[in-house]
């Protein structure tokens, strides 16, 4: 699940961002020549440099392979099953709410008046995926499930004071 | 008179301004945490709010927490810059007195009308309220927000104008003269004017970008009739906002940068590396904003594309440069250690500490399933209140020992530790939150979400009293400054 990688990528690099300033701390003390340490250490960050920006380079380029905005490859013939939805202070207007396990789906999301967004939670509770519902644009989000069962649609952008119940579901099944 | 009790007395005057501004900035911090201990209260369920308070208070905390931080960052700013270029003192009390009218009429917008766009008053949610708030509230606030917004612009005009007076134009301030080769290192300008020549550029920018969209959002709220163009408000929105929580750490920073030499006594100087740095950070401030809109498909690829390229690339300056060069100024030192050192270089920590989960949210694939949840808060209270905030607290105990004779105590250094430890719990928790896939802004929380809200709450409360401390050390200082001995620089007596 990307929500776990995230947190544990994160909190790897946090830790030893915090070891790295620790260290730095418990020997801040005993001065030494500045020059020394500025040649020393101009040269390690020219290495350090280059190490990070190759890190986020191939990064990038493999985390941009594949975006959400495009739509899937499906397997040959296959067409998504296209689903209106309008997002409206505040409920959710879907023109089909009962699916397939395995069926492509393609979301054409837009609202009626403020700017809401739209997020597919599974039964547990986890963000699947999410789009904008902005008024006069519509956005797409495609989603194929995998299981069966009862999936939630939350707002995600805060459109006023029902903003947190604004939800809805929907079937999936065998 | 003595020219010694005049220079004295002129001194005193200068920073009379720093200091109320650093008092309002701090104030507002501290009472805009209660808010944000009561919201967490709410969504752990332990405390019954209803969901127009708790929108309300969300707003306020919002609105409350950028202003007061930009307010106090200026303050920083201005008072390292004056030392260089000759900036207005009139446009500075102006700001303030701008700030002061458009923060009362925020207040009374929100509280009084119950106006609760949150900060951000996205494009037409401020006419289209569903009910809950009608014209005056909306009118209040976007006006207080408009006049809070020319105050700073002014400014930051100010500021712009003295470096161009001085150094030729904006660019020079920059350094670009040295990065081409046609002045020399040594020659480079000081490092508080490069910083202030970049938050300038970013700020009158984000600025004008900001007052167009509130004034797009004021003539829909007058005349619902006239209507926008929902996506460009969108950018204008995104690109206000940004940009300007942005330049709060930006500004703060000089502190950083002018302090931690003085306690390490080395030498840190703009070099080239460092001015491309920082016209990396200008150039990147003003592109990234689209890292906010990449759940809007209908936005061109290539913006999207940009926006998550080129915010991982915005952590290059501060990663290789800034907190490098600290880190550098500090080790075999021979440090001084004191509250004010201590929260200058945990400051540092905690803006490279807060740049990690920004970079991997601003990755479009993880941005899917992470976009407005908790984690977005995760982040930016990592580095605006253990980054930005800490320098603008370690600047205050700067000044202290700069201008009187007061001491840090025992209970100055626990204010320090709980306010380290506070923020990284508190961020924490909203990191984890976001895991859960818990959304930001929801007045209310299922059970399996409660849990880190809880322990959110309690945090806030740690780094609420730590602010406490802070704060009446602070008021300490200015209530003896008036009787410290002075030589004729206006330096005290030891
Ligand atoms: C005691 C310390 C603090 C606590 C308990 C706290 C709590 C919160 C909470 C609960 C939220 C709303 C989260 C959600 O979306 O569900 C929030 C949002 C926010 N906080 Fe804080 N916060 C604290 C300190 C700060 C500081 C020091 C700053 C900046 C200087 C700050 C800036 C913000 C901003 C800009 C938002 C976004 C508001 C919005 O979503 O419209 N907070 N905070
Ligand atoms: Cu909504
Ligand atoms: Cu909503």
């Amino acid at each position: 699940m990307i929500q776990t990688v995230a947190w544990v990528v994160s909190l790897i690099f946090m830790t030893l961002i915090a070891v790295v300033f620790g260290v730095v701390a418990l020997k801040s003390q005993g001065r030494r020549d500045y020059e020394p340490i500025k040649k020393k250490w101009y040269k390690a960050r020219s290495f350090y440099a280059i190490t990070l920006v190759i890190v986020m380079l191939a990064v990038t380029i493999y985390t941009l392979r594949d975006l959400p905005y495009n739509q899937p490859v499906y397997s040959e013939g296959q067409e998504p099953t296209v689903v209106d939805v309008e997002a409206l202070q505040f409920g959710w207007d879907i023109s089909q709410t009962e699916f397939k396990v395995g069926e492509p789906i393609e979301f054409d999301v837009t609202s009626k008046d403020v700017n809401h967004g739209f997020g597919i939670y599974d039964e547990d509770m986890n963000l699947l995926a999410q789009t904008q519902a902005m008024p006069e644009y519509t956005n797409t989000v495609y989603i194929t499930f995998d299981e069966p069962g009862t999936y939630e649609i939350l707002c995600l952008e805060y459109c006023g004071l029902a903003h947190h119940i604004m939800t809805a579901t929907i079937e999936v099944t065998e | 008179m003595t020219t010694t009790t005049i220079r004295a007395r002129e001194r005193k005057s200068e920073n009379n301004q720093i200091v109320t501004y650093l008092i309002v900035g701090g104030a507002i911090i501290f009472v805009m945490m209660i808010f944000g201990i009561l919201m967490l209260l709410a969504q752990g369920g332990a405390l019954d709010v209803s969901p127009a308070a708790f929108y309300q208070f969300l707003t306020i905390h919002g609105t409350g927490m950028i202003g007061a931080a930009a307010l106090a960052a200026a303050s920083v700013m201005w008072y390292f810059l004056r030392e260089y270029v000759d900036l207005s003192k009139k446009i500075f009390i102006a700001n303030l007195v701008l700030f002061l009218i458009g923060v009362v009429m925020v207040i009374v917008g929100v509280f009084s009308f119950e106006y609760a766009s949150s900060w951000t008053f996205l494009y037409p949610l401020p006419a289209l309220s569903g009910g809950a708030w009608g014209t005056i509230g909306a009118l209040l606030y976007l006006f207080g927000m408009l006049i809070l917004g020319v105050g700073f612009l002014l400014l930051f005009i100010d500021t712009g104008r003295a470096i161009i007076k001085k150094y030729g134009s904006l660019g020079k301030g920059l350094g670009w003269d040295v990065i081409s080769g046609k002045k020399s290192e040594e020659d480079a300008p000081p490092k508080a004017v490069i910083a202030s020549t970049m938050v300038t550029i970013v700020n009158v920018t984000a600025l004008l970008a900001g007052a167009t969209v509130l004034i797009m959002n004021i003539i829909n709220v007058i005349n619902p009739a006239f209507t926008f163009d929902p996506l460009l408000a969108k950018n204008l929105t995104y690109a206000f906002g940004h940009i300007f929580a942005n330049s709060i750490i930006y500004m703060a920073v000089i502190a950083v940068y002018e302090i931690l030499p003085r306690y390490a006594n080395r030498p840190w100087k703009a070099n080239k590396v460092f001015l491309i740095a920082w016209t990396m950070s200008t150039v990147f401030t003003l592109l990234i904003y689209t890292h906010h809109m990449l759940m809007d498909s209908v936005m061109p690829t290539w913006m999207l594309i940009m926006g998550q390229a080129l915010s991982y690339a915005n952590g290059l300056p501060v990663l290789i440069v800034t907190a490098y060069g600290a880190l550098m100024i500090v080790y075999r030192s021979g440090i001084k250690w004191d509250v004010a050192s201590g929260l200058i270089f945990i400051s540092m920590f905690g803006w490279v500490v807060g740049v990690v989960p920004a970079i991997i949210d601003a990755t479009i694939v993880v941005n899917h399933v992470m976009h407005n949840t908790k984690w977005v808060p995760g982040h930016f209270h990592m580095y605006m209140a253990l980054g930005a905030c800490a320098m603008l607290f370690g600047f205050m105990y700067f000044l202290a020992k700069e201008d009187s004779a007061i001491k840090p105590n025992l209970l100055d250094k626990i204010g320090l530790i709980g306010f380290t430890l506070g923020v990284l719990s508190l961020s924490g928790s909203f990191l984890v939150s976001g895991a859960l896939s818990t959304p930001r802004r929801w007045a209310t929380h299922i059970p399996e979400w409660m849990g880190p809200a809880l322990f959110g709450a309690v945090a806030g409360v740690l780094m609420t009293i730590s602010l406490a401390i802070f704060i009446i050390h602070f008021i300490r200082y200015v209530r003896e400054r008036d009787y410290v001995p002075r030589d004729e620089e206006g330096k005290k007596i030891a």
